[in-house]
């Protein structure tokens, strides 16, 4: 799905928790997810440490698809 | 270290007043049965059944298989960290008995469980088949949780296996099996000319019931570890998972590893078998990229020449298999991967979740995917209520004449990545 997205001239991030699966299927911009049972969250922090969490991700999803990327590129921090 | 295994292959199973072994029949009394299940306080009742080969029966949903197994002499106990001690075991003797089964039934989480078929083509998709099984029913006290559900199960087919087996302790074995690895340095002195092979084992351990045991360890919490190939003989890995229960490893196989048996066929002939190295299948990408970092930092420290690497499972499993491989021949090791493949129902999809170069030796299993018709049977030893939510089942497989259409992914064991069944491909 994010390839085929991407060849519509839409910048996609692929949020996941196996990257180099993201890798080996062709994705450009990866943005690394908690764990495969809860990729955008983690069940086992108090509420408000979880919602800050979840933000994080969001955010870095976001300034993934805003930056310019030559190649596949995994955004770590 | 040396393991001198003793069989002892039972005839049939009967139901009786007395709990024995006599002239290869086991006599199994309900109640002693019973007794046993109900130690764990989670189980409310116990019930129990004898399946055949070739009778029209079907077991499901089935959580676990189990060789009883009894220590006759040497360290430790059977299933160590559950049932004996943790005395670290794979030496002396040890008795199995051959040509049967215990069986775990109960829906624990429903869609989790498999299938075993014990005439019919699906008969033909199952080692346990052949098998006779001691089947037992558990139901959970009110209110169970179902992790606790699955841990009581585990636990009372351990120990109903352990108590079969215990009848046996006193009967001499019909026939002996003597395994033996050297300790580093003397194999290396006896076997200079020989490649220095290991078996490489994933474990199962993604949690949500899907986890492997380790001397009582829960696997997800373990670092890569190397053992003595004689060790999982004496059940010191045993399963606590079985969804999609074509590629999980029931104990059983755990106690009978074919890649253990037939590396131990080829010491001191054409290989050096060194060791049986451990290794986990986690959620996070740091756990997979930790335990294969050090699951090739271990085959380094051997002096490796190659490996055989098992994994179990499927999907995101595939990319600790793959790291394993890549990074083992990174250090210039040889590398044969064993898996199974989930390539649609029509074998055309990709098989595998992720790929690489240097996995370029592979023995598959078969397609989990595949389709299989499986008449209506006689008899159903568990229940049938959850035929359709099992994973590789669907909303249409009950049939009108009673016959169910699944992906062989249902079927235990159909394809064990270990080779314990006979799909393959060439």
């Amino acid at each position: 799905m994010v390839k085929e997205i991407e060849r519509s001239g839409l910048p996609v991030v692929h949020v996941c928790t196996v990257t180099p699966i993201s890798m080996t299927v062709g994705a450009n911009r990866i943005v690394p997810a908690i764990a495969i049972p809860h990729p955008l969250g983690n069940p086992s922090l108090p509420k408000e440490e979880e919602k800050a969490l979840r933000r994080k991700i969001v955010e870095k999803a976001l300034k993934a698809l805003t930056t310019e990327v030559t190649g596949q590129t995994v955004f770590k921090d | 270290m040396k393991l001198e295994l003793g069989k002892l292959t039972i005839r049939d199973i009967r139901f009786s007043e007395e709990s024995k072994i006599s002239e290869g029949i086991l006599y199994v009394s309900k109640e002693d049965l019973r007794r046993v299940a109900l130690t764990e306080e989670k189980i409310k009742s116990a019930d129990f059944d004898i399946a055949r080969p070739g009778e029209s029966v079907r077991i499901t949903p089935v959580k676990d298989v189990v060789e009883p197994r009894v220590k006759t002499e040497g360290p430790g106990g059977i299933f160590p960290g559950f049932i004996a001690g943790v005395d670290t075991v794979g030496s002396g003797k040890t008795l199995a008995l051959k040509g049967m089964a215990v069986v775990t039934t109960g829906p624990i989480v429903n869609f989790q469980e498999g299938v075993i078929d014990m005439s019919g083509p699906g008969a033909d998709y199952t080692p346990f088949s052949k098998l006779l099984n001691l089947c037992v029913i558990c139901e959970p006290v009110d209110n169970c949780e179902k992790h606790q559900y699955e841990s009581a199960l585990r636990m009372a087919g351990l120990k109903i296996a352990s108590f079969v087996a215990g009848l046996g302790k006193d009967i001499a074995p019909e026939e002996t099996e003597t395994f033996e690895t050297p300790d580093l340095l003397t194999g290396m002195k006896a076997f200079p000319e020989l490649p220095r092979v290991a078996y490489v084992q994933m474990l199962q351990s993604q949690g949500l019931l899907h986890d492997t045991y380790v001397y009582g360890v829960d696997a997800k919490k373990i670092l890569p570890t190397v053992l003595y190939p004689t060790e999982s003989m004496d059940g010191a890995i045993l399963s606590g998972n079985c969804v999609s229960a074509c590629d999980k490893n029931p104990t059983y196989i755990h106690e009978n590893n074919p890649i253990v048996e037939d590396l131990f066929k080829q010491h001191g002939k054409t290989i050096n078998f060194v060791a049986h190295v451990i290794t986990n299948e986690n959620v996070f990408l740091a756990d997979k990229e930790r335990s294969s970092n050090q699951t090739a930092k271990l085959c380094k420290m051997l002096g490796l020449d190659a490996v055989i690497i098992s994994e179990e499972g499927f999907g995101n499993p595939d990319t600790d298999l793959i790291m394993n491989c890549k990074k083992i021949e990174a250090e210039g090791i040889k590398t044969v991967i064993v898996t199974d493949e989930y390539a649609g129902r029509d074998g055309k999809s990709q098989s595998l979740a992720d790929a690489d170069k240097a996995a370029d030796a592979l023995v598959t299993a078969g397609n989990a995917n595949q389709l299989v018709r499986l008449p209506k049977l006689d008899k159903v030893i568990g229940t049938m209520d959850y035929i359709s939510k099992i994973a590789g089942s669907s909303d249409k497989a009950l049939q009108s004449d009673g016959s169910i259409e699944v992906e062989i992914q249902v079927i235990t064991g159909a394809t064990s990545e270990v080779g314990f069944h006979t799909l393959s491909a060439r």
